[in-house]
């Protein structure tokens, strides 16, 4: 920090993780060591580099450990941008002052759009094709590509290292009004067929009973307020977990694809209103 | 949904339902009768019995949804136990194997 300029690049890197206090901040001094904690880190995350001076020291530092910033900020070329000239003394100036504050909140609004993007992107579903059947009062639909299913009908919608998990829409038919949900523990390692959260309906509880193996990485959170999309939307809006697959090749064994549960659920649909009718005639005779 | 069940021609992924050995075992040190698991059991698993020390008996094993634990949610005092899930999914895919096509 011998420059006005590094100056400012320090106080917009402060004003930045007060802002942001997930943001953590890399010392170069001590980068340049080539302190481990902080290579590891650099590794595994978004890099924002913000170079004072035309040596470019910070620059230098993320390039040398074949790092792609995600944001890089020249000093200079701000200080033209905004119409605010550096200050010759090493203390911030009040124009200097503005420019860091100018200059943070240009990055923050660039974090800021990238999570919007992926809060969205995790949002949006595409539009299935489905195979769909009624039942008397009871309509029943299954999604015809990219959903497995186990026999105890719950769904994984694989999507590259990780999938989706959820309930079909047979299940939340024979649940009815699902009211509370229970998720299991993120972290936690599942195997193939174990319980991976419940759910409560008027009329019963019921587990999730997981058709694939791994680690849990989310949950729905949206349906502790509104449990309902497990009975409106059971194949998108209503998933319920997700997980890191470990071996989708070897839960598949034990799968069955759309078109395959779609015939197994109505065999199963058709068997109970056999089993219905046939109580309904006893009770007349 | 009420359930029925004929076990000589259910079938769990292909594999005889018979063959599956998946059903609650009742610890009776533990149990005291309070029977919530039979009243949340939509598949006639259970059933009361007479005899003073075992009011409550597993009468339709076959009946069980093979991998469904939900009754031993509802058992206070942890009475209820299960087969190991991964080594009934070993079995299931041992008889799957040996029968392919079915």
């Amino acid at each position: 920090m011998d420059k006005s300029l590094g100056v400012i690049a320090r106080s917009v890197a402060l004003k930045l993780i007060e802002k942001r206090p997930e943001i953590q901040l890399i010392c170069p001094v001590l980068l340049n060591t080539g302190d481990e904690k902080y290579e590891n880190f650099i590794k595994s995350t978004k890099v924002i580099v913000i170079d004072g001076c035309m040596t470019r020291c910070a620059s230098k530092l993320v390039e040398k450990r074949e790092k792609k910033p995600f944001k890089r900020i020249f000093i200079p070329d701000m200080s033209k941008k905004y119409k605010i000239k550096p200050s010759k003394e090493l203390t911030l100036n009040e124009e200097n002052e503005k420019l860091a504050e100018q200059i943070m909140e240009e990055i923050s609004e660039e974090l800021g759009k990238v999570e919007v993007k992926q809060v969205l992107k995790s949002r949006e579903f595409e539009i299935l094709d489905f195979f769909e059947i009624t039942v008397d009062k009871y309509y029943f639909k299954v999604p015809k590509e990219g959903y497995y299913f186990n026999e105890n009908d719950c769904w994984i919608k694989p999507e590259g290292k990780t999938a989706l998990l959820g309930i079909s829409d047979y299940l939340q038919n024979a649940a009815a009004d699902i009211l509370f949900v229970e998720f299991p523990e993120i972290g936690s390692e599942i195997e193939q067929f174990d319980d991976a959260g419940s759910f409560e309906s008027s009329k019963t509880v019921l587990q999730l009973i997981s058709p694939g193996t791994g680690k849990i990485t989310r949950v729905n959170k949206t349906l502790e307020n509104n449990p309902e999309l497990m009975n409106q939307d059971p194949y998108q809006r209503g998933w319920f977990i997700e997980i890191e697959l470990r071996d989708f090749e070897e839960d598949k064994d034990l799968l069955m694809n759309g078109p395959d549960y779609f015939e197994y659920m109505k065999e199963k649909i058709m068997k109970e209103k056999n089993h219905i009718d046939q109580i309904k005639s006893e009770k007349i005779v | 949904m009420s359930k029925s069940y004929d076990a000589e021609k259910e079938t769990f992924m292909g594999v005889p339902r018979k063959k599956i050995p998946w059903w609650p075992i009742i610890d009776y040190d533990k149990c005291n009768f309070c029977m919530e698991c039979d009243k949340f059991c939509s598949h006639n698993v259970y059933a009361k019995n007479n005899d003073e020390k075992k009011q409550l008996t597993v009468k339709n094993p076959y009946n069980c949804v093979v991998f469904c634990r939900a009754c031993a949610k509802t058992c206070a005092l942890d009475a209820l136990k299960f087969p190991e899930k991964s080594e009934i999914s070993k079995l299931i895919k041992k008889l799957r194997s040996e029968s392919p096509g079915d």
